[in-house]
């Protein structure tokens, strides 16, 4: 997967206000957030809750108008409307008219989505099929479960074959195997050209589908590229795992090459500086130890996460 | 243009559904039935006029009732939309916000006047039952209803689209009651000698609705003849009225950020 492809969605400088308390106080939401997201890839926006991700969303949907700043939506700015028959959309905890079936929804969407009369109804059945509701798709939506909502959902957002689609929280309220499905789901559609902007704080569903991430922290983006360059920049410590490790060479390990010893028994966790690598293992193997193993202690998508929230609470 | 119509009609039909479905609204449908049936008993008590007793009353149950279905239903027909957050998912779609309200709109006016119909043929039963006359002058008058209904229903959905259902039905109710009276205060504001009076009485009465264009129950009930323009008029008054109305709901909604 490139990633690389033309600018689907773009945000710049995007600064919105809420007014509170009887609109005389305001308060600041967004404070600077510009990111781009490309064609064809999966798009993870990801930031802890409060940060601004849902309201970002809002100003993508035109929901919400931005007090300063623009975004756009396949280079037609957001505040139009005739262009949305391209786009999908899955809130958060997404409710619907309760007195209606899964069927008569999703015909309902496809007919607000465009979706000819022709095909529509075999549309419904194919969507019904891929979120697994078709035994109760004759069911009001008053009685179903969170996580069969959240497939509707799903489905609403796809009903009309967009090519970009935006997901608030999609795994929010689903099992294990709901997960996975949605997860399977996703990357189909990123497989048939599709691109997807998924709202998460679920770190490890953006490592494990997501091409491009940006991180937005208190109202701003902190960061932003691609997974495998944001937690493979800088130096990283290394580990070596060793047993039968004499005690004389651990203190040397410890005092000469400023390594971190820890464990338990006979197996010894050595952490150190990857410079000091190939001197520290001349040392333990001259001392009679076995290796075991060892590996770069590359930082994971979560330490490039924390690492954006401690410095933005730094800036504050 | 087609697009913009089979979208608005898939939310009116929509709307309609939601209305139908909805249990409280039949509770006071039969409420309204009761109340014209009512009718029959009460004007047993006069020995004169007594058809003419019968079908004020069932008159005045089918404009009240019919009044407090749109507004009960109406005030909460955006605002519900936000707070429930259904709205998200049917903004994402290519429909403007004006689209939205027309459809809503749409969807409950229709509502109203099946209710409307429901209780007319309540009425008509009852008229035939108690050998009442029924003339066509009847159905003008539950037509002209309609064409209040109408406006109603619009002036409830331009409440919802910027404050609670509490207040809105508050507002709403007002101008209804207003709009029966506001000839009223027009013809008296015409009376007076001073001329700010005058002219602040001509200026209400040209921005809050006249429902008595509407209100031709004397007429129908006391075999009164009904003019075609005033018929024509009422309209014509409903149609630019109930738009009106709608736009200035579409610009106020369209500058709200949906939370």
């Amino acid at each position: 997967m490139s990633g690389e492809g033309r600018e689907v969605v773009r945000a710049e400088n995007l600064v919105k206000d809420f007014r509170v308390g009887f609109g005389i106080r305001k308060r600041r939401v967004l404070s600077d957030v510009s990111f781009a997201a490309h064609e064809g890839e999966i798009f993870g926006f990801v930031g802890p809750n409060g940060a601004g991700k849902t309201t970002t969303l809002k100003v993508l949907m035109g929901l919400v108008r931005p007090t300063s700043g623009s975004a756009s939506i396949l280079g037609r700015n957001v505040a139009e409307s005739e262009f949305r028959d391209q786009i999908g959309f899955l809130p958060e905890n997404p409710y619907f008219y309760p007195f209606l079936t899964a069927r008569e929804i999703l015909d309902f969407y496809a007919r607000l989505s465009g979706v000819e009369a022709r095909g529509r109804a075999a549309r419904v059945e194919e969507l019904l099929a891929l979120v697994h509701l078709e035994s109760a798709a004759d069911a009001r939506l008053k009685t179903y479960s969170k996580g069969m909502l959240q497939r509707v959902g799903v489905a609403q957002a796809l009903i009309h074959d967009p090519s970009v689609v935006f997901l608030d929280e999609p795994m929010s309220g689903l099992d294990p195997i709901g997960r996975r499905e949605v997860r399977e789901v996703i990357l189909a559609l990123r497989a048939a050209g599709k691109t997807v902007f998924m709202n998460t704080h679920i770190l490890s569903d953006v490592e494990m589908i997501c091409d491009r991430v940006a991180i937005i922290v208190k109202g701003a983006i902190r960061r932003e590229g691609r997974i495998g360059d944001l937690v493979g920049s800088g130096t990283h410590d290394t580990q070596i795992v060793a047993t039968g490790l004499p005690a004389a060479t651990a203190g040397e390990l410890e005092s000469r090459h400023g390594a971190k010893l820890r464990g338990q028994g006979d197996r010894i966790e050595i952490q150190l500086s990857e410079k000091e690598v190939e001197r520290a293992l001349a040392t333990v193997v001259q001392s009679g130890a076995r290796v075991v193993s060892v590996a770069s202690l590359r930082p994971s998508l979560e330490d490039v996460f924390m690492d954006a929230v401690r410095s933005a609470e730094e800036v504050r | 243009m087609t697009k913009s119509l089979v979208r608005i009609h898939a939310l009116a039909t929509n709307t309609f559904r939601e209305a139908i479905r909805n249990k409280l609204l039949y509770a006071l449908l039969g409420f309204s039935v009761v109340m014209i049936a009512a009718g029959a008993l009460i004007s047993t008590l006069s020995y004169v006029e007594v058809d003419e007793i019968l079908q004020d009353m069932g008159m005045a149950a089918i404009r009240l009732f019919s009044a407090g279905i749109a507004i009960f239903v109406g005030v909460g027909l955006i605002h519900d939309e936000v707070e429930r957050r259904t709205i998200f998912t049917i903004l994402s779609k290519p429909v403007t916000r004006s689209e939205f309200l027309v459809g809503k709109w749409a969807g409950l006016t229709f509502t109203v006047w099946l209710q409307l119909l429901l209780m007319t043929l309540a009425f008509a039963v009852v008229s035939l039952l108690a050998g009442a006359d029924l003339t066509l002058r009847h159905g003008v008058a539950v037509g002209l209803l309609g064409l209040e209904l109408m406006v109603l229903v619009a002036v409830a959905t331009l409440f919802s689209s910027f404050t609670t259902p509490m207040l809105a039905s508050f507002y709403t109710f007002g101008i209804w009651l207003i709009g029966h009276l506001s000839r009223d205060l027009y013809l008296l504001g015409q009376q007076s000698d001073s001329d700010s009076v005058s002219r602040v009485a001509s200026a209400i009465y040209a921005v809050l609705p006249d429902f008595e264009i509407f209100n031709k129950t004397l007429e129908a009930v006391h075999g009164l003849p009904i003019q075609g323009h005033e018929v024509g008029f009422a309209l014509l008054y409903a149609a630019g009225y109930a738009s009106a109305t709608l736009i200035l709901a579409s610009s106020i909604f369209a500058r709200r950020d949906l939370k």
